[in-house]
């Protein structure tokens, strides 16, 4: 068989299309009877594509949270239901599992959405759909700023947050003058934006400021450039799959010895640590939750977590979405009422004990108040791949949440 | 330019040389634009970190070419064989299937968490060119997909196999009339194919993060490749396969935040200004 080359053309251009537009909108949920006492949460985490194993993690955690709840006898009496969607982690196939969620399973609460484009398009539907989402995992500004929603909260810290954190830690950090690896997109630019302001104000110098593609796998021409600067620090903004290639790639070519200190922003965590290695031994990153923390609610979920997944200990994802279940459940405790317009009202200002310690659901733009820190990975027996982090600086919520963005009304 | 970036230019250029090779030779003979070739090169690559992490890479450059050289001869017995006669638009279509089954098997057997693989003992750092230190490993790279590229194109020119090999990417039917046993030759071109695709991801394994994404990501710019160098020409598809890394290199210096749209923008010049591709001929 003969094919002619424009057939090859027009294949080649529309498997793009055929990439892109492919999902996995089939849902999972168990569909149980509707029981009006019951606090339904439906959780609609990544099941396929390089966030799939984030969506596991974030799924089994709000499964964890009200396994344990429900076994305490519920909510002051109410069960706490967990409706399983899928999604592939694109806006749309979210909202079609979100929809399905409220109007087919009766769920009247949104939970495990990973990025931050998802969480957008959702905010903007929730209260034709009468739901209320809570955000462990999307850090984008907007979300608590110009997309901001009556019925959105946010537990996780926003990108703002976490790096107001690092800049604060930075004056404990060695190096003097600073490279910026950046990725274009939002959260390179606004960090580096950030960063730079910070090292200003602590009277540090700048070097070469780059920023790659998202999905980049040869670093090679970013890091030969790199080569060439004179700067002792390095701030790099790279992350899941790109953060990898960047990492090993800077070890290929020696440019970790080159740095007396690397600091990333989201680029080394706990997922990645068996990928990674030891070549991240001493590098700096910010940290959204602390497992070591001494909080007395800390300590018990650590524990209980440990037991049940053969002694692996929770890292961010995990937390974030227990924190985020547990948000929900002080709402619905509060409000003594799984309506979700009375436990909207109930969360504004809301505080309560947190395995981040006090925490508080910040009334004026749904963005809870809690610390945010800057570690440095060391190695740790207990830690995954034998890696944990040692804590350099807590940052104070109040004081890296500034105040509510003026583009939010709620 | 300086050296050390052209360099980088012609190791991104020799792993989409390996792979898009593999892809030009299917398609020159089998006619199949065939929508697995990424997921062909991410198998290659997860069966590189295990081999690697089980006995060395070198085992792993070995192995996972001829394990992916058994995946092609399934591929060439159990699909394209059978569907030889349908519409290639449907062909396309079982293999992009195809794809998604390797690569929910991958995800079932490894996980979706990304991966890595170190370079090989003694080439974990940097080797001086002509006063420039630049990694070893890429070096290998290089090295590996030049002698390939020479080792191809030879055989292909000289040998009684490449020979056929020619004449029935040329024309099917005829050389069938003229006793070269075509069924042959197809399942040898597939199995070779694949076996390039198992070699370049296994190259990719220590050079980029293994993850299941990594074959879709990759499979745009190599179908590109193909039809920039002509379809079914596998010098033309080197040749494409170099200067597009090169391009991409030289973009990213430049102008990094365009860099991304180089292979598209090359894809619309070339279609423009010489239709049937760099090597290909006139329909």
């Amino acid at each position: 068989m003969k094919c002619t080359r424009s057939t090859f053309i027009i294949s080649a251009l529309a498997v793009s299309g055929l990439l892109a537009a492919c999902g996995s909108p089939q849902s999972a949920g168990d569909g149980n009877s509707a029981d009006g006492e019951a606090v339904k949460v439906a959780v609609i985490p990544p099941s396929s594509g390089a966030l799939a194993q984030f969506g596991q993690d974030a799924y089994a955690a709000w499964q964890f949270a009200a396994d344990e709840v429900n076994a305490a006898g519920g909510i002051d009496g109410r069960k706490v239901e967990i409706i399983k969607m899928d999604t592939d982690a694109t806006p749309a196939t979210t909202l079609r599992a979100a929809r399905e969620a409220v109007n087919q399973k009766d769920a009247k609460f949104i939970g495990g959405v990973m990025t931050s484009t998802e969480h957008g398009a959702l905010n903007a539907q929730l209260e034709g759909l009468g739901a209320l989402s809570f955000n462990g995992l999307g850090k984008d500004d907007a979300l608590t700023g110009k997309d901001c929603n009556a019925n959105a909260f946010r537990v996780v810290q926003s990108t703002t947050m976490d790096m107001n954190a690092v800049a604060e830690g930075l004056s404990k950090l060695p190096a003097a003058t600073w490279d910026i690896q950046a990725v274009d997109y939002s959260t390179g630019h606004t960090s580096a934006k950030v960063f730079k302001a910070a090292a200003d104000k602590g009277g540090k110098k700048m070097g070469i400021e780059q920023f790659a593609p998202l999905n980049t796998t040869d670093f090679g021409s970013y890091i030969s450039k790199l080569k060439g600067s004179d700067a002792d620090g390095l701030f790099a903004v790279e992350y899941g799959a790109d953060g990898v290639a960047f990492v090993n790639q800077m070890a290929q070519f020696n440019l970790s010895k080159k740095y007396d200190t690397v600091l990333g922003f989201n680029m080394v965590s706990e997922p990645l640590f068996k990928a990674l290695g030891d070549k991240i031994v001493g590098f700096n990153n910010n940290l959204g939750y602390d497992v070591n923390s001494d909080e007395p609610k800390n300590q018990e979920f650590v524990k209980a977590w440990a037991e049940k997944h053969d002694g692996a200990r929770p890292y961010y994802v995990v937390a974030d979405n227990y924190l985020s279940a547990q948000t929900l459940f002080e709402g619905v405790r509060k409000a003594g009422s799984a309506d979700p317009e009375k436990v909207k009202e109930a969360l504004n200002d809301l505080t309560f004990n947190s395995i981040a310690g006090e925490v508080t659901m910040r009334g004026a733009d749904h963005q809870l108040i809690r610390p945010s820190y800057l570690g440095q990975v060391v190695k740790d027996d207990k830690g995954t791949a034998g890696l944990g982090w040692k804590i350099l600086h807590k940052a104070d919520g109040a004081t890296i949440a500034g105040d509510p963005s003026p583009d939010c009304t709620l | 330019m300086d050296l050390t970036q052209l360099l980088n230019g012609i190791a991104l250029g020799s792993l989409l040389m390996i792979l898009s090779s593999g892809l030009a030779m299917i398609y020159g003979l089998r006619g199949v634009t065939n929508f697995a070739h990424g997921a062909l090169y991410m198998a290659g690559a997860y069966i590189a970190y295990s081999v690697a992490q089980q006995v060395s890479f070198w085992a792993a450059l070995i192995a996972a070419p001829l394990v992916l050289a058994a995946l092609g001869a399934v591929l060439e017995l159990v699909f394209f064989r059978r569907l030889q006669h349908r519409n290639h638009i449907e062909v396309g279509l079982v293999t992009f299937g195809l794809a998604m089954i390797i690569e929910r098997v991958i995800v079932i057997i490894w996980g979706e968490r990304t991966l890595s693989v170190d370079a090989p003992p003694g080439l974990t750092g940097t080797t001086s060119v002509l006063g420039s230190d630049y990694p070893s490993y890429r070096l290998l790279v290089i090295g590996i997909a030049l002698a390939l590229a020479v080792g191809l194109v030879y055989w292909l020119r000289k040998s009684r196999v490449g020979l056929h090999i020619r004449a029935a990417s040329h024309d099917v039917e005829t050389s069938a009339i003229l006793g070269i046993n075509v069924d042959r030759v197809s399942l040898l071109v597939v199995c070779i194919g694949a076996a390039l695709a198992g070699l370049a991801g296994t190259l990719a394994a220590p050079y980029v993060s293994v993850h299941p994404a990594m074959g879709v990501a990759i499979l745009i710019q190599v179908l590109i490749v193909v039809v920039i160098g002509g379809a079914g020409s596998i010098g033309g598809a080197m040749l494409a396969g170099m200067a597009l890394g090169i391009l991409q290199t030289v973009g990213a210096i430049w102008a990094p935040s365009l860099s991304v749209l180089i292979p598209y923008a090359a894809l619309v010049v070339v279609l423009l200004w010489r239709p049937q591709g760099l090597a290909g001929k006139r329909a």
